[in-house]
């Protein structure tokens, strides 16, 4: 290795670290305070003298005042998370195609205008999307997260999946034209085929981006047996004396799903479908 | 961008349309798959006007340069494809397919994918798709573009021996004039949008009607340079260059072209010239001459004794020159 390279490495490691660490540790301490008992989580020691699974064993059973509906409130996080990846996914694809594809006129000028709205804080429009949502009778139904969410992912969803369709060759659209395809056709057999990467990328991110929601979730839904887990755990914080062991247990059970799901499709994020489909 | 084309293409004619990049050649052709918009004019196929007629309703199957090749479809579904949108029966796509590969020698490869075919048997593929279809009109966009020099040769003979088998009409696009001369029943060569000259190849090899074909067609180019027409010569470089027929005019400013191959090599008498350089390759040799100080091709048959620096003579045979009107680029 020459130096330069020694030197380059270096360089590396000395960002990587303190980057793996600035994420690790608060992991660390989630995970540190999920097997502390309550007497010992402020103890400041890097491993606690007892460790125990005793809180979550607590989540589980429902056995505190703040988790009598957690396995409800789980649900719901997950329903909500899979049909706000399910439906930004009709929309998105939809649009992709409509814009990139068949060139529908204006098609552009509307995803630009969709990304517009990104120039307006989630929180300024919390209010505005509360009243609609009012006015159609909506709140405290999960499907009113479930808009909420499409209207905020797909934009961006929108425009990933176009970026990605602009790539896919052209000359495919015109032989399967050749060969007869309608546009439906084109669609179902040549384009949701190719672009299953993208969008599998782009459905996870939906369903992330819902799973971790706060803001909207807490506005819009108020019942204990609507709102998300997110919320719930919010609630832990409603008194002085939070039990912080018990709020953690259930914060690493509430991270490990997106974890997963990220670690399944993780080749989607980066992979690519269409080699040998022209000559490059 | 394209003026004035009239193209009558007979029923089993294998047409090409050659031209440089940016003629309008590809431009026709997806005129004719139904892939451009047309603003004026009229394209029938088999006596039907096809103008407002979508690309899968007019019973033609089209071949690209970058095969289009559909990457998650396995070389069986590629060929199949159009039959499956018919909706045709399973047995059917299956027996068509296997008889499609049989022709082009594809069967064993049809459970893989494209990614994992070379480039030749992509094109194959391609042309594999078209044949399944039974369309009445081939069309190939440059479909040798994106090979080796020896594998295109020898794609070149398959797709003629494929015409000569199927007899199905074909329009083929390119700006190789060399698969054009090879492959072709009559040729259009086209330049900015205008058809030059239609014809059989060596009808355009023989007797270019313009400038442009005449530089256009042939390897090595044609030698064209000015003079003056009189009494059947041409009199440039200093000498007089023999014609045996011409309508020109006495005294009429031309241009004066011929063949590398109809140059012959004198030792005692003719146009003196000096060898610049000779490449030697077996059965003929070219060779880079200069008259004055243009330099012009000459090819002789057989081997040359010429070298660098030798003084020679050149004897034009007057029966293939060529003469253009000047300012027209027309032959006269």
């Amino acid at each position: 290795m020459t130096s330069r390279n020694l030197l380059r490495e270096a360089r590396l490691w000395l960002i990587g670290i303190p980057v793996l660490l600035w994420t690790l540790i608060p992991i660390y301490h989630i995970f540190l305070f999920s097997i502390s008992t309550k007497e010992s989580a402020f103890s400041g020691r890097l491993w606690p003298e007892h460790p125990t699974l005793r809180n979550f064993g607590i989540v589980f059973r429902q056995d505190h005042f703040y988790l009598h509906h957690f396995w409800n409130q789980i649900w719901n996080s997950l329903w909500i998370a899979v049909a706000v990846g399910v439906v930004t996914l009709v929309v998105a694809t939809c649009a992709a195609f409509a814009i990139s594809r068949l060139k529908v006129k204006g098609g552009r000028t509307v995803m630009n205008a969709a990304l517009f709205t990104y120039f307006i804080p989630a929180a300024f429009l919390a209010v505005p999307m509360y009243k609609a949502m009012g006015t159609y009778g909506l709140l405290n139904s999960r499907w009113s997260l479930v808009l909420a969410m499409v209207t905020i992912a797909s934009p961006y969803a929108i425009w990933v999946l176009k970026q990605a369709s602009d790539k896919l060759p052209w000359e495919l659209d015109e032989a399967a034209r050749i060969d007869g395809a309608t546009p439906l056709q084109l669609f179902r057999l040549v384009y949701l085929p190719l672009m299953l990467p993208s969008l599998v990328a782009i459905g996870t991110y939906a369903l992330l981006l819902s799973w971790n929601e706060y803001l909207y979730a807490f506005l819009l839904l108020s019942h204990e047996n609507t709102i998300p887990l997110a919320v719930g755990l919010g609630h832990f914080l409603a008194s002085d004396d939070s039990p912080w062991e018990i709020l953690m247990a259930t914060a690493l059970i509430y991270g490990l799903p997106p974890a997963a799901i990220y670690y399944a499709f993780r080749k989607y994020m980066v992979g690519g479908l269409t080699s040998g489909a022209v000559k490059s | 961008m394209l003026h004035g084309i009239s193209l009558d293409i007979s029923d089993g004619e294998f047409m090409v349309l050659v031209g440089p990049s940016g003629c309008g050649k590809s431009t026709l052709l997806r005129m004719l798959a139904g892939l451009e918009e047309i603003s004026g004019g009229e394209i029938a196929i088999d006596g039907r006007v096809v103008n407002e007629v979508e690309s899968k309703d007019r019973d033609i199957a089209m071949v690209f340069q970058s095969y289009a090749l559909y990457p998650h479809l396995t070389v069986a579904e590629n060929m199949g494809f159009s039959l499956r949108l018919r909706s045709e029966k399973k047995e059917r796509i299956q027996s068509r397919v296997e008889q499609a590969a049989k022709i082009l020698n594809l069967q064993a490869y049809l459970s893989r994918y494209p990614r994992e075919l070379s480039g030749g048997q992509r094109q194959r593929v391609a042309m594999g798709r078209a044949i399944v279809r039974d369309p009445k009109v081939f069309l190939f966009d440059e479909p040798l573009s994106n090979l080796d020099a020896k594998l295109r040769v020898a794609m070149r003979a398959e797709i003629k021996a494929l015409h000569q088998r199927l007899k199905t009409t074909t329009v083929y696009v390119t700006h190789d004039q060399v698969e054009a001369m090879t492959m072709a029943d009559r040729i259009a060569v086209m330049n900015d949008g205008r058809v030059e000259q239609l014809g059989a190849p060596l009808e355009l090899y023989d007797r270019p009607a313009n400038l442009f074909v005449a530089q256009f067609i042939g390897s090595p180019a044609m030698n064209v340079f000015d003079g003056v027409f009189r009494s059947n010569a041409v009199h440039a470089l200093g000498t007089t260059w023999p014609v045996a027929h011409s309508s020109a005019s006495a005294g009429q400013a031309v241009k004066y072209g011929i063949r590398p191959e109809h140059l012959h090599i004198d030792g005692a008498s003719g146009i003196p010239a000096e060898v610049v350089v000779v490449e030697p390759m077996g059965a003929e040799a070219e060779l880079v001459v200069k008259v004055g100080e243009l330099p012009f091709t000459v090819v002789t048959h057989g081997r040359s004794s010429a070298k660098p620096g030798d003084r020679i003579f050149l004897k034009p045979e007057s029966a293939n020159a060529h003469v253009f009107d000047a300012a027209s680029g027309r032959r006269i």
